[in-house]
């Protein structure tokens, strides 16, 4: 057989390829060649196969064929093997797969090799890659390593370590008395690493940072260090553009803002050098400005006194004003975090930042956007509703729907005066009408509404917009819905705010058909517009118009627009006497939530969550026809639908579209809003869903069968199911502990774990006394997230005193009952 | 990317009675592992050419296969489509992506919200510098033919998405070392050979 190709070689030719198709007929081949190499066992040319096998990896091809490879040459005496090897095992066999485990002998070999260049190899793929169980297993080997005198290994153990930490938290403590003098080192890498170990440990554990803090004095030791740093001369080793060791300045600061959280002394300890690094560190290259935004970000945090902070957001000031866009754009980023709790001091740099709204560049945009709408107060409403308004006219299409509602919010909270607000609105309609947001329609109806001596000069405004543009939607149907309500002031010319127009009954109902017919016009549209023709029958005289546009409506393919003219038809002739009472002036109508200031910050893509979702009830009345029809075909005209998925309280009376066009406008005062739908419309409607009645899921659950997950020593253990309404994939089990046993169960505690598969999330427990004889229970929720629809399986752990000698057991759970997890 | 952040280990709430320290239960997960759901570091880091092919890939987070292929595809297409002269992060996901063009290849990494991302600009650039320093004026092809190099040299400078030494001479010195130790020079020569 002759030798296999270089790795080189393979590359060259791969390159070669013209197409696709020629490139997978190379790989193929070679892999099959590769292949028949690995099935004879051969020593001498499996370094080079596996190398070929990860350079088509990365193109895209398969190769787990190549797994076990990895392992020989990690196994293997050869440095050039097990570099390959380590490399592949990297590459190709992550924790995921079955042989991964395999490795943890011969990386334990490697960790006590004689030469340091293997024990790194072994260092660094643990550290990369290895999964709990290797962790475990050789965490004793990576804390021995941690005390070596090497700095080689040293460093590597340290960010092993952090690892290791990461994946079993429980064994940070070992690490503790190795990091004893870790700071004390020259050598800079493990300075680094050990900085990176400690933050670590200070992140996941309060004790281990109240020691750290405490014991170890450890603020004093980073402040000496970096101190250091900034001080010493050139140090070519280190030196990036004239400074020392940034990367180790920047993990030092950070570890400073962990340190100085919420602790005065240690924050105290620390303004010093703080303000130092601020004011001495050389701003010309990136690399100092990397140094003092984690300056910046640390001051921020700490409990730093008032002097410093500002400081801090004059850096941030000065970053703004700096011609490196990505400067200016983490100076934003940073500037949105702290406006929250230092107003006043990012106020004064809001001209720069309304400028940044002008910026070229897309993120910088949004960013000073977001903080433009944090920065509006009721001082500075006008001038910033004016930059707002300007820049909402001139940006992307992405920006739109966000800017137009925090525009809205901001008018809304800050409006000198109604006039304003009206003007505001209208402006944003008519600049950007197509792109608000659905939900934005409802309120604006509302806020016109209760602008009580503003709607004369509303509804003229918006008819004036209606002239001249009827292409946005949103516009639209806040036009012809206002023009149906105050119809009446438009003709008759009341207007106080401006020059009241002459308009006559017909050319508004020109209007209101124009929309009717019109092609730009969506079928939301058209409704309104109908409505608003109904109600000007009892504002306007001219009722024949009216009635044939009605009753010609009556027969449109559009059921919607069908449905409701046939029901106003009915109105003029059956309940002609009710007219005029149904189609009043609407009340002012409560709001059902506000957004705050904080929110605003968050408004992008947020708003819909916050406000009563108008959407769900057009979703769900389509499953409820759906029932409906179902209920056609088996003739069943006894059978109800407790189909609490309609539109709400639907009265058998013809002034039921009114009443549903006041459920459009998610209101409290009137009929009682949907709640969110107890039929999740995530899952594919099941037609006869809708048909039983609610709750649906609790009668599956009433179904599954409790079960007996322990009894031993009289402790028994019941588990009860329920699957949780919003989302099918958590189980609900609560667990019902007794003792059957005379004497009671103290200091009880319950502990579960599942594979990895699942989450699980574990509630307080309703005690931790078991009474003896069964005279009670101890009881306590457990939410197991299982989106894989794997089978359940458990392992728990219980701890309790019983009659004075502490007992702990382990059992499985294996016999959960299959609709627990389906 | 960064998958459920639910409550991992069951918590137990103040007036629970239990005298833990911390009032969380340390649990000894045997073979099973809980996702934590908090890692402040650098996700993975991506090279790849201008017309989106890949030239190396590092991951710092275990993830299947199939999404590491969705993730570089989406990266790829995110940062192919940037503008020039527009800043050289982004955000995906929740996550902040780093990226910087270095003659015909780009160099993307994906870091924590905490992050710092002008350093993750360093970090990218001193590796950079590194290629650079081993291959002399390193170029794409040197890359290309000479990727588990460049794998050997990140893993010299970077484990678990922290930095292992902040000198440059240091990291070429091990490296130097480490080639020397290599029993077949004919088959790894330093300097590429097409």
């Amino acid at each position: 057989m002759p030798a296999p190709i270089r790795l080189r070689e393979l590359i060259r030719t791969i390159r070669t390829a013209r197409t696709q198709a020629e490139e997978r007929e190379m790989i193929q081949k070679e892999c099959a060649a590769i292949r028949s190499s690995f099935r004879e066992e051969d020593n001498t040319y499996r370094c080079r196969n596996v190398a070929k096998l990860l350079y088509m990896h990365m193109l895209g091809y398969p190769a787990h064929f190549g797994q076990l490879e990895c392992l020989k040459l990690i196994a293997s005496q050869k440095f050039t093997d097990k570099r390959i090897g380590y490399l592949g095992a990297m590459l190709l066999l992550d924790e995921r797969q079955d042989v991964h485990l395999l490795m943890t002998n011969c990386i334990k070999n490697d960790l006590n090799h004689s030469t340091q260049y293997v024990q790194g190899l072994a260092l660094c793929t643990l550290g990369c890659m290895g999964s709990s169980e290797m962790c475990r297993d050789l965490a004793g080997e990576v804390e021995k390593l941690l005390k070596t005198s090497n700095s080689y290994l040293r460093k590597k153990a340290a960010l092993c370590a952090v690892h290791v930490i990461r994946k079993v938290p429980e064994l940070m403590e070992m690490f503790l008395p190795a990091t004893k003098n870790l700071l004390s080192e020259k050598n800079h890498g493990v300075l680094h690493t050990s900085v990176v170990l400690l933050t670590e440990m200070c992140e996941r554990s309060p004790d281990m940072l109240s020691h750290f803090r405490k014991n170890e004095k450890l603020v004093p030791q980073l402040v000496r260090i970096l101190k250091n740093l900034i001080m010493s001369g050139y140090s070519p080793e280190h030196d990036v553009s004239g400074i020392s060791d940034p990367f180790l300045q920047v993990r030092i600061l950070r570890l400073l803002r962990i340190l100085g959280k919420g602790d005065d002394d240690s924050s105290e300890a620390m303004n010093d050098i703080l303000a130092q690094v601020a004011t001495n560190t050389e701003t010309s290259k990136n690399v100092g400005n990397a140094i003092l935004y984690e300056t910046v970000l640390t001051i921020m945090d700490i409990k730093s006194e008032s002097g410093l902070r500002v400081l801090a957001i004059n850096i941030l000031g000065r970053f703004l004003l700096n011609n490196d866009k990505n400067i200016r754009y983490v100076a934003l980023t940073s500037l949105l975090k702290t406006v929250q709790t230092d107003h006043n001091a990012v106020q004064r740099h809001r001209s720069t930042i309304v400028d940044c709204l002008k910026d070229l560049d897309v993120s910088i945009k949004r960013r000073a956007m977001e903080l433009s709408f944090a920065l509006v107060n009721g001082n500075n409403i006008r001038g910033m509703m004016k930059e707002l308004l300007y820049f909402l006219d001139s940006c992307d299409p992405d920006f739109k729907a966000d800017c137009a509602s925090g525009i809205f919010l901001a008018a809304e909270k800050y409006a000198p005066s109604k006039r304003w607000h009206i003007d505001t609105i209208m402006r944003v309609l008519t600049t950007a009408g197509s792109y608000v947001r659905d939900d934005s329609v409802p309120n604006l109806i509302q806020l016109i509404t209760n602008s009580v001596e503003m709607h004369a000069y509303t509804v003229q405004r918006l008819y004036k917009a209606l002239l001249d543009d009827i292409s946005q939607q949103p516009l639209v149907q806040v036009a012809s819905w206002c023009i149906g309500e105050y119809g009446d002031l438009l003709v008759s010319g009341q207007c106080e705010e401006e020059e009241p127009i002459q308009v006559s009954e017909d050319e508004v109902l020109d209007v209101l058909e124009g929309l009717l017919v019109s092609n730009l016009s969506t079928p939301v549209t058209r409704g309104y517009s109908l409505t608003a023709i109904m109600k000007l029958s009892t504002r306007f005289s001219s009722l024949n118009r009216i009635k044939k546009v009605v009753s010609i409506y009556g027969s449109s393919i559009d059921v919607e627009l069908q449905q409701r003219a046939v029901e106003y038809n009915a109105l003029f002739k059956k309940y002609d006497h009710m007219r005029s009472a149904l189609l009043e002036r609407m009340p002012i109508m409560e709001k059902t939530a506000t957004n705050g200031p904080a929110e605003i910050v968050q408004t992008n893509g947020e708003t819909d969550s916050t406000i009563l979702d108008t959407k769900h009830l057009p979703n769900i009345t389509q499953p409820a026809s759906q029932a409906n029809d179902l209920l056609d075909l088996l003739g069943g005209n006894d059978v109800v639908p407790v189909i609490q998925t309609t539109v709400p309280t639907k009265p058998a009376s013809a002034g039921g579209e009114l009443l549903d066009l006041l459920g459009d406008l998610s209101l409290t005062g009137g009929p009682t809003p949907t709640p969110a739908p107890s039929v999740p419309m995530s899952q594919p409607p099941f037609l006869l869903d809708g048909l039983t009645s609610q709750p649906l899921f609790n009668d599956i659950a009433a179904v599954i069968p409790p079960m007996t997950a322990y009894n031993k020593n009289g402790l028994k253990i019941e588990f009860t199911f329920e699957r949780s309404n919003p989302n099918p994939n958590i189980a609900v089990i609560t667990i019902h502990a007794t003792n059957s046993t005379e004497a009671e169960m103290t200091e009880f505690v319950f502990q579960a774990a599942v594979p990895k598969t699942f989450q699980l999330q574990l509630l307080s427990p309703s005690s931790n006394v078991v009474p003896a004889l069964n005279q009670g229970s101890v009881t306590q929720v457990i939410r197991v997230l299982n989106p894989q629809k794997q089978q359940l399986r458990m392992r728990i752990k219980l701890t309790y005193t019983h009659k004075g000698s502490p007992v702990q057991d382990l059992a499985e759970v294996n016999n959960f009952p299959p609709q627990s997890w389906q | 990317m960064r998958s459920f952040s639910l409550h991992t280990v069951g918590k137990g709430s103040d007036d629970s009675g239990l005298d833990q320290p911390g009032s969380e239960y340390k649990f000894f997960g045997y073979q099973y592992s809980f996702r934590i759901s908090y890692f402040k570091m650098m996700h993975f880091l991506l090279l790849f050419s201008r017309q989106g092919k890949l030239r190396l890939q590092k991951w710092f987070l275990p993830l299947p296969e199939r999404e590491r292929k969705k993730i570089v595809k989406d990266m790829t297409t995110m940062v192919l489509a940037r503008k020039p002269r527009t800043c050289n992060f982004l955000h995906w996901k929740d996550l902040k992506v780093v990226y910087k063009r270095y003659a015909s290849l780009y160099f993307c990494c994906a870091l924590e919200d905490q992050d710092n991302e002008l350093m993750a600009l360093e970090t990218l650039h001193r590796y950079v510098e590194l290629l650079d320093k081993y291959f002399g004026n390193v170029c794409e092809l040197d890359i290309i033919f000479n990727f588990e190099k460049a794998y050997f040299i990140l893993d010299e400078f970077l484990m678990g998405g922290e930095i292992q030494e902040t000198s440059k001479q240091s990291v070429a010195r091990s490296i130097e070392a480490s080639d020397m130790l290599q029993e077949t020079m004919e088959e790894y020569m330093s300097k590429p050979a097409f």
